[in-house]
């Protein structure tokens, strides 16, 4: 056999229709009773819609709390050795269970925490509410009922059933402008991708690309994932804020977020090196508004709001540690894995204490 | 032993670690069924017909569980499940299957059934269980991606590959790079809050910091590339990496790398050798050939065949290092004009795509195409050479 090798001068570059349409694709499913291969990020909608991410099965679904939202004790009350006491409704120990997010409904103000309870890809999704009584309840996931909307698949080339071993990962989820907003990347196409759903579900976007000019890394980076944002309005525009790995802070106008697009972000702080920001929210405190990021090795960072819409926009390398609008450290809460706003003066936070245990704890918003 | 009893397991398969300090009546006992195929669930047997009738099934959990509780110790609340009245004993059937091995503390309270209530009687317990899996390490590192022995400088990615399916948690914290003096190139591997597994948990991606690899910026130049061009590092995958079922590996893994220079160039697919099929009516593979190692995952998708507008159905081989890619259709070749696609989102093991480096922020061209671009090189089958 001979070989040869391919001119590219001679070599026809197409588009081909092959590969699915740019235009939102109709992938949704509605009944009783979702089957969720995993669960979490969660996202609460305004009228108590429970969005969730499976990201072993690539779809959001929307949950209908039904009347299994109420009941509860109005709020949410700290549990100490919460993973000890979810895995014992489990049967089973906290090694064996990893709680994936933590949601506050916007009624209720009970608190929402999703659960994987096992290990390797038989592992359970498992739903509990935590009311402001303490008490635990399991909220049968086979009794809701739901609307499911598929991530789009992979492009590939076509040509037959072939093993794919791609994950895509959600990283985390937010409801603004009638949207719900997903951030999130796989490991094969390493870049950071928002993609907007309309509610009720009819369709996903094909995601926008989302650039950052980094500053502490002086540059554009397109493969930073986003770790956690926030929808925000400024100037009434709405915005999301978005923290990214290793730690610039950027705002995106939500106009601009058109599907198949590539934005990019202004930068507006940079929060140090070495860094991932695990969760955010934004509170109002003494007539002042804050932005409040748990990070992973930087703790809690507080950061008036105020500069926001004339913050200068990070465009040249940043040679400090940080930079751009400026920020207090909270000291008084540690461990923070999980954040969330309980109501107008109160956090609700996951915390991991020294022997690797967690709490689920309300705490004044500083 | 007087005033106590044994529950007793149904199926052989199922453990009965019961003792129990009871009433002087033998006739309640608390036993763990393990059918075949179903779920476990833990009976009281020897009650009466008059107090089975009495069960009704609309108790709320607080109320069942304090007749029968099943939980993890005699201090934790019971587990979530379901009661009945089933083949004449009361049943309690767990939300989710028993843990081989665990032990569960079950206790049965007769003062609390509904009115007959068995005369002197007091609350009797058990522990259950099923029997443990075996403890033994099975579980194997099979093959790390990429597979060459040179890897460069700028390596983005690795994909970790094992015999079984392994736990959730995250494989950063048991995958370090030695360097020649058996130092731990610290920060390597890019941590993050999330876990790459493929949906079978018998994958795992690990990436390299792409702020440490990507020149010139902050991480990069305080801290270099984790990997030196001319020397060689050792991975090694800790055998403490748990799988499914918590059991360490049977072994660490250890594989030298030899780090060659980095490799900041766009794939070129005029530099490909296409080997077409050699016969119309045969099955023999197409075969292509590139010039380095490509990124295994990409390479299971992003290259296809098409005849006119129809995609061809076929098998993929990926060998020589990720630099060799075959494809076997399912039913034989037709005479003619086919196409090799190649979508523009296939890398090399250092992130470079068809036409953009991984160093080139080209962020200036706005793409308004979600989708990737497709390369079409055409061959033809029946043909010793490609009609380009």
């Amino acid at each position: 056999m001979s070989y040869f090798r391919v001119k590219l001068g001679l070599v026809t570059l197409v588009l081909v229709a092959t590969l699915a349409p740019s235009s939102a694709l109709q992938v949704t499913h509605t009944g009783q009773g979702p089957t969720l291969s995993s669960i979490g990020p969660l996202a609460f909608g305004p009228d108590g819609t429970l969005f969730t991410a499976d990201n072993q099965g690539a779809a959001i679904f929307a949950l209908d709390l039904g009347t299994l939202a109420n009941g509860g004790a109005p709020g949410a009350k700290g549990l100490d050795a919460l993973d000890e006491k979810l895995a014992a409704l489990l049967g089973t120990g906290a090694r064996e269970i990893s709680v994936t997010d933590l949601a506050v409904h916007p009624q209720t103000r009970n608190a929402y925490v999703s659960v994987m309870r096992g290990q390797g890809a038989g592992a359970a999704p498992v739903l509990f509410r935590i009311d402001g009584a303490a008490a635990i309840t399991n909220i049968p996931l086979q009794s809701l009922k739901f609307q499911k909307v598929e991530l789009p698949n992979a492009p590939d080339a076509g040509g037959g059933a072939r093993t794919n071993p791609r994950t895509q990962v959600v990283t985390d989820m937010a409801f603004a402008d009638g949207r719900l907003w997903v951030a999130g990347l796989s490991n094969e196409e390493f870049a950071s991708k928002l993609r907007a759903i309309p509610y009720p579900f009819a369709s996903v976007d094909r995601g926008v690309s989302v650039e950052i000019y980094h500053g502490n890394h002086r540059a554009v980076e397109t493969r930073s994932p986003v770790n956690a944002f926030v929808p925000y309005t400024l100037n009434n525009q709405p915005y999301l804020l978005a923290g990214y790995t290793c730690t610039p802070l950027v705002k995106f106008p939500i106009g601009d977020l058109k599907a198949g697009a590539k934005v990019r972000g202004t930068t507006i702080g940079e929060f140090g090196a070495g860094n991932r920001v695990l969760d955010m929210i934004v509170y109002n405190k003494g007539g002042q508004e804050f932005l409040l990021t748990a990070n992973n090795s930087r703790g809690v960072m507080k950061i008036p709001t105020k500069n926001f819409a004339n913050a200068a926009p990070i465009t040249t390398p940043v040679e400090s540690e940080t930079g751009g609008v400026p920020f207090e450290k909270v000291t008084s809460m540690t461990g923070i894995e999980q954040l969330d706003k309980l109501d107008d003066n109160t956090s609700i936070v996951i915390a991991r204490n020294s022997s690797g245990g967690i709490s689920l704890k309300t705490l004044p918003l500083p | 032993m007087r005033g106590s009893f044994r529950a007793v397991a149904v199926m052989a398969s199922a453990l009965a670690i019961a003792a129990a300090c009871g009433p002087a009546s033998s006739t309640p006992a608390i036993r763990l069924t393990s059918p075949q195929g179903g779920p476990a669930y833990v009976e009281v047997t020897g009650l009466s017909s008059d107090v089975l009738d009495a069960l009704r099934p609309d108790r709320t959990a607080d109320e069942w569980s304090a007749i029968l509780r099943v939980a993890v110790s005699d201090e934790a609340p019971g587990m979530l499940g379901s009661y009945s009245v089933a083949d004449g004993a009361l049943r309690f059937t767990p939300l989710y299957p028993l843990d081989p091995g665990r032990e569960y503390r079950v206790r049965f309270d007769s003062a609390r059934l509904p009115g007959a209530a068995v005369p002197g009687a007091s609350a009797i317990v058990a522990t259950v269980g099923e029997p443990a899996r075996d403890a033994t390490p099975s579980t194997v590192v099979t093959r790390v991606y990429p597979t060459s022995d040179i890897v460069p400088e700028n390596l983005l990615r690795m994909y970790v590959e094992f015999s079984g399916p392994m736990g959730r948690p995250s494989g950063i914290p048991h995958m370090s790079l030695l360097d020649e003096d058996g130092k731990e190139i610290r920060g390597a591997f890019l941590p993050l809050d999330y876990e790459f597994w493929s949906p079978d948990h018998t994958r795992f991606t690990a990436f390299f910091d792409p702020g440490r690899v990507k020149d010139g910026i902050l991480p990069n130049q305080e801290m270099g590339r984790a990997l030196t061009p001319g020397k060689s590092v050792t991975l090694v995958i800790s055998r403490e990496w748990r799988d499914q079922y918590g059991r360490p590996l049977k072994e660490d893994f250890k594989r030298v790398l030899r780090v060659g220079p980095a490799d900041e160039h766009p794939l070129d697919t005029a530099s490909w050798r296409i080997q077409p099929p050699p016969a119309v009516g045969g099955r023999d593979g197409l075969v292509v050939i590139f010039p380095e190692p490509l990124d295994h995952g990409l390479l299971m998708r992003a290259l296809g065949v098409r005849r006119g507008a129809e995609a061809v159905e076929g098998d993929i081989a990926i060998d020589q290092a990720e630099t060799r890619w075959t494809f076997t259709p399912r039913e034989p070749w037709r005479g003619g004009s086919y196409e090799l696609l190649a979508l523009d989102i296939l890398e090399d093991v250092a992130g470079n795509q068809i036409g953009r480096a991984f160093e080139v922020d080209n962020f200036d061209t706005v793409d308004k195409s979600p989708n990737p671009k497709t390369i079409t090189i055409p061959f033809t089958v029946g043909s010793a050479r490609a009609n380009h």
